[in-house]
Order: structure tokens, then C-alpha cells, then sequence
């Protein structure tokens, strides 16, 4: 029962080389051509994109692929990736300011691609590379190839980021974990329990959560790679919050061993917690690591039963610090790479804000129906991935910190909440 | 630091304990019947200490022998009407000396999954102190939260809500 574990992971067996300088005459020249095309007819375009929300026009029309199969899939990933990123627009045939040629197609076992990416304002070849992989993994080479434009065009990757999640699809609350955009979803617990909030450390191969499969709620940690599943807590009381610090050295804890809720910071591979927050009479929730770090960010309602904050402290403890006082509720805080705090605010709904814990200044982020909850950024810093709840089904979104509009991830049978995505 | 503050929190209870039971005579019956005293009931959940280590493999617990508990949506706290159910908690666990109770604590579907965790132990913890008030050892006591996801009314409207908030009893050999 407790070696259950299929990660389904494959992204290792992707190949990719670069192929700048090598001949590449035909296509070489249809590239040539379609920037000479793009630089003479593009600029009024581009600056129209660029007012309309920092996208650049992208024409993917000299990216050929096979109609059907895994040539097929990848051209699709890759597009839809590409537009999800939130930097490109489409463009007419010959009009973009990057160019995407190239070509893809499955041959048997393999999928197959040839990228060029160029920028017709710069006449600069970007990326040129070659990729193969076995046919199964055309999305996580898709994912890849998109990773690696974005980055080209000086931004951040996303789409090999990986998220954990519950699911209740089989008829129980399940560990999942699936691609950033909600493919390749494998099941990775089977214990027929209750799963709770899972976190990724920052390898992407651990995952802690907090699990009923002894009965009792206790932390475990999953090791992907390895498949192996081990008990990180299981003091008498309440065992939650594991988070483990972006060095991987410790873990965040929420035990009551003690006879009240504390926040505990223990080494991830053994050693005696210690406690680091004081108040006696709260409900502690959720801890979550600064990137540097040297703070952790909760949630307490020690101000209020039902009255949930935000507050940071030092790891070494000491006085914390109030975040959050608008709204009776805020809850469930991601630290973000890029510094800011999202989190889930309770006005007449949940929305999802941002937070500059420096400054206090916020920003909230999604609108309309529904309740939006337990935000995790996205390895770009720009989109958050959280779960929606409309009439009491729970799907995981994508939103966009820049206003492009929510992208649902999932939309199997079931319910699906509690994301967590990989720091790259 | 925190064992002093511990000491200190413990000099202070006692402190109001005694003052308590000094001009409040008509109490009947040491602690737990003083309402200012009383654990679970002001929020004072920490009055009884470290939980003990948790019981066997589950083999040998029953349930339903006794009232889940109910509290209002932004409490922990023992309301007063849910009094007398501890009370007969108490008396049957002080009848028989073997074993003790776990105490399971619940909350509606309203909210986050992890903060509802966190507050389904506090309502566990509360309950926990009520009993060591009433004079049960401690150590006889679990506390057990299933925070949100182990609903027994499955509408979406204050009936269910309330149904839901509460403590229940497993007693262990």
C-alpha cells in the first residue's frame, strides 16, 4: 500500500541539440524570407500588440506538421503553450515580429521536431534546435520547446512545471500530479483515505502532504522519483503545514503535541522540532517559505476564531508580523520566486490577491463567479494556478497576473483543488 | 524561553484557579464547573498540557456511544447547551478506568482546506479541556481533526453548516 506510487515521469527521456550553424538551406531560406516579409510590412502591427497588453505578434504559419498523430499533438502543445504564455499574439502569414518554422512529425516510437525561432524586428535567430522523444511524450516536448522560446525572447518558462493536486475522481481525495497544463495526469496515491494539501519541495521530486492512510492526520513525503512514500510527522495532535525550506535542509510544520498549535521547523531527515511561534491560543495554518529562506509566511486566527490572517516570521522566531487586515478571511499564501505573496482573500467569495510583503501593497487578481482558492505561482512569476469552486465542483484554473483571462487546466469528473506547482 | 512562558502561563492558572475558588463558593465541586476556570470554553485550550502518545492500531474503538458535540461557525468554544454531553462523557470514562476518547473535530465546508484542519483541532482541543476540567486525566484524551473533508450533512445551506461543526467521540481500549 505504500509503494503505490507510478510518477509517469518522462520529461528525462526528451532529447534536444542545437542546430545553428548546420545546413539547414530550405528551410534556412523560407526563415530568411518570411523575416525580410515580416520587417517589411510589420511595425504598425507590433506597436498596436505592444499598447494592447506587452504581447508580440507571433507567425507560426511556416511550422508544418503532420495532420495527424504525434507531429500532430506537438504542433498543438506547442501553440497553445505559446499563446497561454501570455507574450504572443498571433499573427497574419509574413506579419509577426518572431517568426516559429520548422516542422514536426512522429516516425514510429518517436516524435520528431525542427525549430527555428526568429525575430524579424532584430534578423536574429533565436533558438535552433533538434528534439526528439518517445511518441507518449510530444505535450512534455511541446512544453519544452516552448520553455525554451520564452526564455529566448528574455522571458521565464513555465509549461515543464509540473503540478500535485488532489482529485476525487476515483471516488476518494487522491494525490495526482499532472503537467502545467493539466496533462499527463497520473495518480499517485491509492490509499482509499483522506489527502490533504500537497507541496512540492523545491527539487520538483518531493512532494509532502498530509494524509489520513494511518488514520490519524500525519505529514509524509513522496519521493517521485524514487516512488518511495515515508512518515515526515505523526506527533499525537494535528500534523499539517509540511513545507520544506528552499535550501531542502528543513521542513515547516503545524503540530499540537504540545497541547496548542504551534509552527515548528524541524530538519527534513530527522531531528526534534522547535517551536517558533509563541501565541497559545490559535489555529495555525499553511506555512510557506520566503525564497531566501529566512521568513515563513502563515496563517493564524489569533485574532479571531474564523478570522484567518496572514502573518510572517523569522525561522529563528521571534515577534511576527501582521500582513493582512482587510477582509475576514485570508488564507492559503504561495511566496512566490519573484518575492510576492498570493493568496486567497475572502470578499463575499474567495479571490485570489498578490502581495508585496514589504510593502503591504495587493492587488486582486481574478474576478467573477466563483471561489478561487490556494494559489501557486507559476515558475514565470506571471501566472498563478489555483482551483475555482462554481456550484460546489473544484477545477484547477490558470490565471494570468496581467490580466489575460482564466485558462481552466482540468475538466475530468470529479473535483479537483489544493494545486502546488514546481519551482521550474 | 517557551518553557518559561510555559511556567509562567501555569503560575498565572493556577493563580486565577485559586481566586476563582476563592470568591466564587457556590460552585459545586473543584474545577470545572467555575465557568471563568473552565477550559474549551474561553478559548483556553492549553491548560492541560502535552497529548499523550496516540492509542493502538484503531482495532479496538467504538463509536456512537455518545452526542457529537455542536458549535457555532466562529467558535472552538463548549456553548453552554453542549455541556451536559461532556458531562456523560466524562462520567462513563470515570466508570471505567481502561482506555479513553478520541476526540474528532469538525468543521463545515466553508473555507480554506488547511485553515479548517487547524480549526477542527482547536474545537477538538477545546472539548479535550472541558473534559480534563471535569476532572478526566489528560493523557486519556486524543484530539483528531478531519477539518472539512468528513462532512455528515451534505446540503450547502446553515442545517447542514451546523451539523457539521462538531466534536465527535471515539472511545480505545
Amino acid at each position: 500500500m505504500m509503494t503505490d506510487i507510478s510518477s509517469g515521469q518522462s520529461g528525462q527521456s526528451i532529447q534536444g541539440w542545437e542546430t545553428r550553424g548546420e545546413p539547414w538551406p530550405r528551410i534556412w531560406k523560407t526563415g530568411l524570407a518570411l523575416l525580410l516579409a515580416a520587417l517589411s510590412a510589420a511595425p504598425a502591427q507590433v506597436r498596436v500588440q505592444k499598447t494592447a497588453g506587452q504581447k508580440s505578434a507571433l507567425d507560426c504559419a511556416g511550422f508544418a506538421a503532420t495532420s495527424s498523430g504525434a507531429g500532430a499533438e506537438f504542433r498543438r502543445t506547442l501553440q497553445e503553450d505559446l499563446a497561454r504564455s501570455g507574450w504572443f499574439v498571433p499573427a497574419a502569414p509574413g506579419r509577426g515580429e518572431y517568426a516559429l518554422v520548422g516542422t514536426a512529425g512522429g516516425g514510429g516510437a518517436e516524435v520528431t521536431a525542427q525549430v527555428q525561432f526568429s525575430s524579424a524586428a532584430q534578423r536574429q535567430l533565436l533558438l535552433s534546435k533538434q528534439y526528439r522523444a518517445p511518441v507518449g511524450d510530444a505535450r512534455r516536448m511541446a512544453h519544452r520547446v516552448a520553455d525554451e522560446i520564452l526564455v529566448a525572447i528574455g522571458r521565464k518558462g513555465l509549461f515543464s512545471a509540473r503540478i500535485a493536486m488532489i482529485g476525487t475522481r476515483s471516488g476518494s481525495k487522491e494525490l495526482y500530479v499532472g503537467d502545467l497544463d493539466g496533462g499527463n495526469l497520473s495518480q499517485i496515491t491509492s490509499d482509499r483515505s483522506i489527502s490533504v494539501a500537497p507541496h512540492w519541495g523545491p527539487d520538483g521530486n518531493l512532494i509532502t502532504y498530509t494524509s489520513y492512510v494511518r488514520r490519524y492526520p500525519d505529514v509524509y513525503l513522496i519521493n517521485l522519483a524514487s516512488g518511495h512514500r515515508r512518515v515526515l510527522a505523526n506527533y499525537p495532535g494535528l500534523n499539517a503545514g509540511g513545507a520544506i525550506s528552499p535550501d531542502g535542509q528543513s521542513v515547516a510544520l503545524i503540530l499540537s503535541k504540545d497541547g496548542s498549535q504551534g509552527l515548528y521547523i524541524r530538519p527534513l531527515h530527522g531531528g526534534a522540532p522547535v517551536r517558533i511561534t509563541d501565541a497559545q491560543r490559535a489555529a495555525l495554518a499553511s506555512p510557506c517559505w520566503a525564497p531566501d529562506g529566512r521568513q515563513i509566511v502563515y496563517v493564524s486566527d489569533q485574532s479571531g476564531t474564523c478570522r484567518p490572517q496572514l502573518y510572517t516570521i523569522s525561522r529563528s522566531g521571534g515577534a511576527p508580523r501582521r500582513l493582512t487586515s482587510r477582509g475576514p478571511q485570508n488564507v492559503a499564501p504561495h511566496w512566490g520566486a519573484n518575492g510576492l505573496i498570493a493568496y486567497a482573500s475572502l470578499m463575499g467569495r474567495f479571490q485570489i490577491s498578490v502581495l508585496d510583503p514589504v510593502t503591504l501593497d495587493n492587488k486582486v487578481i481574478s474576478s467573477g463567479d466563483g471561489d478561487y482558492e490556494d494559489p501557486s505561482w507559476a515558475p514565470d512569476g506571471r501566472h498563478i494556478v489555483c482551483s475555482r469552486t462554481v456550484n460546489y465542483r473544484s477545477q484547477i484554473y490558470l490565471l494570468d497576473t496581467l490580466g489575460d483571462p482564466p485558462v481552466a487546466l482540468t475538466t475530468n469528473p470529479g473535483d479537483w483543488y489544493s494545486p502546488s506547482v514546481t519551482a521550474k | 524561553m517557551l518553557s518559561r512562558r510555559w511556567m509562567m502561563a501555569a503560575v498565572l492558572g493556577m493563580a486565577t484557579l485559586a481566586m476563582l475558588s476563592g470568591c466564587k463558593k457556590k460552585t459545586t465541586g473543584g474545577p470545572g464547573t467555575g465557568e471563568g476556570s473552565l477550559g474549551g470554553i474561553k478559548g483556553g485550550d492549553i491548560t492541560d498540557g502535552s497529548l499523550n502518545t496516540r492509542p493502538g492500531d484503531g482495532s479496538l474503538e467504538t463509536r456512537g456511544q455518545f452526542v457529537p458535540v455542536y458549535f457555532e461557525y466562529d467558535s472552538a468554544q463548549v456553548q453552554a447547551g453542549e455541556r451536559a454531553k461532556l458531562e456523560a462523557v466524562s462520567a462513563n470514562l470515570k466508570q471505567n478506568s481502561a482506555g479513553g476518547v478520541i476526540v474528532e473535530g469538525h468543521c463545515d465546508e466553508r473555507g480554506s482546506r488547511e485553515y479548517n484542519l487547524a480549526l477542527g483541532e482547536r474545537r477538538a482541543m477545546a472539548v479535550r479541556a472541558y473534559l480534563v476540567g471535569l476532572g478526566l486525566d489528560g493523557a486519556r484524551i486524543q484530539t483528531k481533526s478531519f477539518g472539512k473533508e468528513k462532512s455528515v450533512a451534505l446540503g450547502h445551506d446553515e442545517e447542514s453548516w451546523s451539523k457539521n461543526r462538531r466534536a465527535e467521540f471515539v472511545l480505545f481500549k
